[in-house]
């Protein structure tokens, strides 16, 4: 799956910007603050109709402007597929070789892609919220059932934390049973889903650390009578129970502090855990070995790796990590787009093959 | 807008308070029937016969001009109840001609987040209902949404201790359809309510 090329109007700092990119290689350049990452951001929203930054509409949208538009093309397989995205105000707008589509059900697949962003490497100290939010990105973007599944759940704990908040009682038992419903077959796939992420994590570790310790993630379910979620099945019942227990707590609270909003990831290096031992170069070969093992589980998944977007990661990683990076991206022959403000930082990689576009002022310059 | 024209600004008012319709509709509609001379009356004096005509069954809660209404004196099934949240649902499981049995409306659905509660609801009217003993099953039609299925929960919950039958409308593939154009989510469903054959 390759993105050939990208267009993009009014959209944050860019007024307009065409580009044919490399198979392989791509490399925004320039100063800070021009709109580097905004492109890569425009290829992500062109994936999966969301933002990593977590930006509302409005804020996509060139200043005066009332719509932005972005279109891609894309080779797979030997067939081109052209991805229109106009946004405004009001929503999102996707189209598929110009025909609409109004569920992210259908846009699903036409362009895998996967970030690698700074944001990434704060996850690990960050709040168990970017926790959460990583984690569930991820397995969206395998796994479209989990959207649908996630909105449920959304508007059951809605409805319960209304309830709560309330303080109203005739009837909550019925929304406490839906939400260990929906509840659970999200723990369940989260926990799925970390299990296979997990035996990758651990290959790659070992590669890029050098070392035989052992890289594990696991599912922390809050509240819950049980330290992590081994058996299948059961979750539905864990989660009624741990509601019960919380009550008081709840009411006193007028908010539910049971299920998978509240729930965590800890990652761990032998028996230690990452967020509070992990030294600053142990956290960055963890998160790259997780990123790793992310594209390996989509390329198991989908037959061929995902498109990578890398946010000025060669500043974040040293010498020895990028070549780890840039040796696993060579070897998955996946197309990559990157930002750096140092071209020289990529450079001395020793790669031949690649693209630059210097970006200027929301400008790029070929 | 139409300070020369004060009663088609109200009519434009009016119109556009209706659901699906905005500024251009509202317009369109007001001309047409400006410029039409005999069906205004009649369009004007149905509105308030159906108004003045049509109230709510004092036994199910459908819409009906006679009270009981029609389906609750005919000659159908007293063993079997379905519930359906709006009177709309009542007409599409009707036109199914295939259930036999009576009707109740709840007339909505719990919803929380829009403060409404089981009292908001015709619940004890329903229960009320299952009183006489007559009736062997209930058959809940609510919507299959959220706020659906956690009225179907709740009804169950009270109705299940009083040794009636309670029953949930199937859910999965459509009728007719390809199963190759079934969205996921609805086929997730459909194989977790997979039946024996």
């Amino acid at each position: 799956m390759k993105l050939e090329t990208l267009t993009v109007n009014s959209f944050r700092n860019i007024g307009s910007a065409a580009i044919v990119a490399d198979d392989r290689l791509n490399i925004f350049h320039g100063n800070n603050a021009q709109g580097k990452t905004n492109l890569l951001e425009s290829i992500f929203l062109l994936g999966t109709m969301k933002s990593f930054r977590l930006a509302k509409n409005q804020e996509l949208v060139q200043w005066g402007a009332a719509n932005a538009f972005l279109k891609g093309i894309v080779a797979h397989n030997g067939i081109t597929q052209e991805i229109t995205l106009l946004i405004n105000n009001e929503g999102k707008k996707a189209r598929v070789d110009q025909k609409a589509l109004t569920r992210l059900a259908d846009f699903f697949g036409c362009l895998n892609v996967v970030v690698f962003s700074p944001e990434e490497l704060q996850m690990v100290r960050g709040m168990p919220e970017s926790r959460r939010r990583y984690l569930d990105r991820a397995i969206f973007s395998s796994d479209i059932s989990y959207l649908a599944l996630h909105h449920e759940y959304c508007k059951i704990l809605r409805h319960r934390n209304a309830m709560l908040r309330k303080g109203e009682r005739q009837g909550l038992e019925v929304w406490s049973e839906q939400l260990a419903e929906a509840g659970s077959k999200i723990v369940e796939k989260r926990v799925a889903y970390l299990e296979e992420l997990g035996e990758l994590l651990q290959l790659y570790y070992r590669d890029i650390a050098g070392l035989d310790e052992a890289a594990t993630v696991t599912y922390l379910p809050q509240k819950l009578n049980r330290d992590s979620l081994q058996l299948r099945g059961e979750t539905r019942e864990l989660l009624l129970a741990a509601i019960q227990r919380c009550g008081m707590e709840e009411e006193r609270l007028g908010t539910t502090l049971v299920g998978p909003h509240r729930d965590d990831i800890e990652f761990k290096l032998g028996s230690k855990a990452l967020k509070h031992y992990g030294s600053q170069g142990e956290q960055r070969s963890f998160i790259l070995a997780l990123k790793m093992a992310e594209i390996e589980y989509m390329q198991r998944r989908f037959g061929h790796p995902p498109i990578l977007l890398l946010d000025d990661m060669t500043s974040e990683l040293d010498q020895g990590r990028n070549r780890n990076l840039m040796e696993f991206i060579d070897q998955k022959a996946m197309q990559v787009f990157i930002t750096t403000t140092h071209l020289e930082n990529i450079r001395m990689q020793g790669i031949t093959r690649y693209k630059t576009f210097l970006v200027e002022d929301g400008t790029v310059i070929h | 807008m139409l300070h020369f024209a004060k009663s088609l600004t109200r009519l434009l008012g009016e119109l556009k308070k209706l659901p699906g319709v905005g500024e251009k509709t509202a317009l369109r509609l007001a001309f047409h029937l400006l410029k039409s001379p005999d069906n205004v009356t009649a369009l004007a004096e149905s509105l308030l016969e159906m108004k003045s005509r049509v109230r709510f069954c004092s036994s199910c809660f459908g819409i009906t001009e006679e009270d009981p209404c029609y389906l609750c004196s005919a000659n159908r099934d007293d063993g079997v109840i379905c519930v359906v949240e709006e009177p709309q649902d009542l007409l599409a499981v009707e036109r199914s001609q295939g259930f036999h049995g009576r009707y109740h409306v709840l007339q909505g659905a719990l919803s929380p987040l829009s403060g409404i509660t089981p009292a908001n609801l015709r619940i004890a009217e329903l229960l009320h209902r299952l009183e006489d003993g007559k009736v062997r099953e209930v058959l809940l039609a609510t919507n299959f949404t959220v706020e659906g299925e956690a009225t179907a929960l709740y009804l169950t919950k009270l109705i299940k201790p009083l040794g009636i039958r309670v029953t949930r409308l199937a859910h999965g593939i459509p009728t007719g359809s390809d199963l190759e154009y079934v969205d996921a989510a609805t086929v997730q469903r459909a194989l977790e309510g997979r039946s024996e054959m």
